[in-house]
């Protein structure tokens, strides 16, 4: 197990290096120029010369490159063009506040889908299962932008239940939360409603029934677990996508989040600060990839022996 | 199976008992986060807006926009206008509790001037005799900034220039406690009329009031300043009672009107304009220029899509800097527009491109402009990008055309003039203007101390070069404000750097 989670983690490398070359390359096509933000409106020629000569904008670019590699093998992602602080700092400065929306987000997500799923699956086409698939083709199809403002305007203003955005105590991390949590909710929602009824037709359920076991038993305890490859599958991903940043909820809500520091950076052109946060989410994203593959191992006995050679 | 449906619910309800309004906290919001707190990077608005709430200047601005003691209790100019001497007071101290000295001030300034700093505003203080030498490292000390005694410090300047005591009022060349100068871009160390409590980047800043200060102090305890980008955010939370303070976005006005809130208009010293680039085919033939102002209904559009929020701009100077506003120079009369195209031999229509930032909230006032100039046969496409790309566009030359817009960094006809359509600044970084005469007028401004004089002169150059219509002048902007029930004495000024928020109340409605 330990041999394949550390060939996983090798794995990865190639994965990052790529994203380094692309995130870099990238950073010098967009046309645009990083002292355009820094310098006001009444610097005079001398001032942009000598910023671009102490950032090293004018080095040929695969020097910058490798200086940059270099500089990232040692733990150095370079200093902000606009702050002058070390873009590590910003990055540790924002990640715990992404970190706590994101998993309150999948909180949410994990709730409400996987109860969803459950309730929907023990008797399809009633009632109960056509609302809440509705409701969930609603979650699925509706722009993240609209929902956060929807939730604003009705808890924040006109119910007065909960701040309407900002940063702070818990309160006001439900509205975001849901709103970053909604898609996934609703995702998993379907997912586990369609995995359910698969395997609620399978033998060994019926062999559980033919043993009088209580029906919540077999849900539960024989079905439910059966599902859970794509559900964390689903599960893992998106949580990896939180980690790396929610730029559109974080915006809405005035969450000081990853997302919002990378739009700034990418918006001033902020060179080191895009290039840290881009491979800092690549590095949750491949993370979170992994963790999934080894939990694939967790819940299903199968995996674990073909993986240990058995 | 309810049952979590249920807790979920109360818990709602329970949390529900939304924080009570805090009277002891002034809140407002910005649209974007600062740099940081040192001076010396301040080069956009929001940033000199708190650097000037943190920190003193030798002087300010009041809210009617004069230049009033702040530091320096008093100062003079000498006949030449090259010698200005500072009287400082002796009762100021750093937020740390260190006594303000008149050593404080020269090192503020030459770190500025350093290198070593990398400031982006050495053009406040390069004036200055021996400063061009100091940045480059020919020398370590500035020849023209001599500290007489303990309260009284002169500075010399290598040839007269008139604006420069107001620079001195501009957030760059604040005071700071040099003995900290290493934490700036986060711990700010000035003797300012507020104090940095916490500042939560993309989040909140929050200032709480300086019990100590020399002056008056802010009314209120506490200041808190929230980062929301997004417009409706703000507004939501304006409704919600979280913000005391809103700044009307434009194409707002209506929806706010059906509202009671108390409402402050504020005539800006700005103006919106469309840049033509001179030096080039097609705009450099001045009668498609003016063709291009007289094609245009400003007026129908300032009253159907800005909601009267704007005056309209004869010459790229707002009245209030103006001692006399003469007669409209482009009045709407696409007819002339039309003769003027004929006389500049475009029989045909005329296709050209007008570069535009991409979130700009005016799209839709393009859009009109593009319709007028189409009705004469000049059609424009508009071209967006971003606001990085566009500014890189501008100062690189390339557009036709350009929408932008110039906000004063002090309150002064030559704050228009120089930075604008000079040649030595407008052939690089802006639309290519260049007109020989205009730039010897401005440099008469620049030095001439005589104030009746110098505001003919102002008034000559306004003329002249809307006369020589280098942009499309289109509307100074006003900004309206809307406060809570609960917030009295605010008075927004013209100018960014004089608001400091220290009159404002905020008690319970009775």
């Amino acid at each position: 197990m330990i041999q394949y989670f550390l060939n996983r983690l090798l794995q990865t490398i190639p994965v990052l290096f790529g994203v380094i070359v692309i995130t870099f390359v990238l950073m010098y096509i967009i046309p645009g120029d990083p002292v355009v933000s820094m310098v006001g409106e009444r610097y005079n020629e001398e001032t942009i010369q000598r910023l671009r000569e102490d950032m090293h904008l004018d080095d040929p670019l695969f020097i910058q490159f490798f200086r940059y590699v270099g500089n990232v093998v040692r733990g150095n992602f370079g200093n902000s063009f606009i702050t002058g602080e070390p873009v590590i700092n910003l990055i540790m400065e924002k990640f715990p506040n992404t970190m706590m929306l994101a998993v309150c987000a999948m909180f949410f997500a994990i709730l409400f889908g996987l109860t969803a799923g459950i309730l929907t699956s023990i008797r399809p086409g009633s009632f109960i299962d056509r609302g809440i698939m509705v409701l969930a083709l609603a979650g699925i199809s509706a722009p993240v932008f609209w929902v956060g403002l929807i939730l604003i305007l009705v808890v924040g203003v006109m119910l007065r239940w909960l701040p309407p955005t900002g940063f702070g105590g818990i309160e006001y991390l439900i509205l975001p939360a849901l709103t970053l949590g909604l898609r996934s909710a609703a995702y998993l929602a379907r997912l586990t409603r369609a995995t359910m009824l698969d395997v609620m037709s399978q033998d060994y359920i019926r062999t559980a029934r033919s043993k009088k076991l209580s029906e919540w038993k077999i849900y539960l305890q024989h079905a439910f677990p059966n599902t859970l490859i794509p559900v964390i599958t689903v599960i893992g991903t998106d949580f990896g996508s939180y980690l790396s940043g929610a730029v559109l909820t974080e915006s809405i809500f005035g969450w000081p989040g990853i997302g919002r520091l990378a739009l700034e950076a990418i918006m001033k052109r902020d060179f080191p600060v895009i290039q840290g946060t881009v491979l800092f989410m690549a590095i949750m994203f491949v993370l979170m990839n992994v963790l999934v593959d080894m939990l694939y191992g967790v819940v299903d006995p199968r995996i674990r022996l073909e993986r240990s050679g058995k | 199976m309810f049952r979590p449906i249920r807790i979920l619910i109360l818990s709602l309800l329970f949390l529900g008992c939304v924080k009570e309004i805090d009277y002891k906290t002034l809140t407002t919001a910005f649209s974007t986060d600062i740099r940081g707190f040192d001076p010396a990077f301040a080069t956009d608005i929001r940033t000199g807006k708190i650097i000037s709430l943190v920190y003193d200047n030798l002087v300010r601005f009041d809210n009617e926009m004069n230049l009033v003691p702040a530091l320096a209790q008093q100062w003079s100019v000498d006949l030449t206008g090259r010698k200005y001497t500072f009287i400082i007071r002796n009762n100021v101290h750093f937020h740390d509790g260190s006594l303000l000295t008149v050593f404080d001030i020269a090192k503020s300034f030459q770190r500025i001037l350093d290198p070593n700093t990398a400031s982006p505003q050495t053009w406040l203080l390069d004036r200055i005799i021996g400063a061009k030498d100091f940045m480059i490292g020919k020398e370590d000390s500035l020849k023209g900034l001599i500290i007489s005694n303990d309260s009284t410090i002169v500075i010399k300047l290598d040839k007269p220039f008139a604006p420069f005591i107001q620079y001195l009022a501009m957030p760059a060349v604040a005071i700071i406690n040099i003995k900290e100068n290493e934490s700036l871009t986060q711990t700010p160390s000035g003797s300012g009329p507020w104090k940095l409590e916490r500042w939560e980047r993309d989040g909140e800043i929050i200032l709480s009031r300086n019990e100590k200060y020399w002056d008056n102090h802010p009314k209120t305890e506490r200041m808190r300043i929230r980062i929301l980008s997004e417009v409706m955010t703000q507004s939501a939370e304006f409704e919600a009672g979280s913000l005391d303070i809103l700044e009307v976005p434009q194409g707002e006005m209506e929806y706010w009107k059906q509202y009671s809130y108390n409402q402050l208009d504020v005539d800006e010293l700005n103006i919106w304009y469309i840049g033509m680039n001179c030096s080039r085919s097609p705009f450099n033939d001045v009668r498609l220029r003016r063709a291009m102002n007289y094609a245009i209904d400003r007026e129908k559009i300032i009253h159907i899509l800005l909601d009267s929020s704007a005056t309209l701009a004869n010459g790229p100077l707002p009245p209030q800097l103006l001692h006399e506003v003469g007669e409209m120079h482009y009045e709407y009369n696409p007819n002339r527009a039309i003769q003027l195209l004929k006389e500049a031999g475009f029989d045909n229509d005329l296709h050209t491109e007008l570069y535009v930032a991409g979130g700009s909230e005016m799209f839709h006032v393009l859009e009109a402009l593009q319709s007028d100039w189409e009705k004469v046969g000049i059609i424009v496409d508009i071209k967006r990008s971003d606001w990085n790309v566009f500014k890189t566009s501008v100062r690189e030359g390339k557009p036709d055309l350009y929408y932008l817009d110039w906000f004063a960094d002090y309150p002064d006809g030559e704050n228009f003039l120089y930075p604008l359509f000079h040649s030595k600044e407008s052939m690089t970084k802006r639309n290519r203007f260049s007109d020989p005469e205009i730039d010897i007028i401005i440099e008469k401004i620049q030095q001439l101390t005589n104030r009746v004089e110098r505001q003919q002169l102002i008034a000559t150059a306004n003329r002249m070069v809307a006369d020589a219509a280098p942009w499309v002048f289109l509307w100074h902007s006003k900004t309206t404000y809307l406060t809570r029930e609960w917030i009295s004495g605010f008075q927004p000024s013209s100018i960014f750097n004089a608001n400091r928020y220290m009159n404002i109340t905020k008690d319970p409605p009775r």
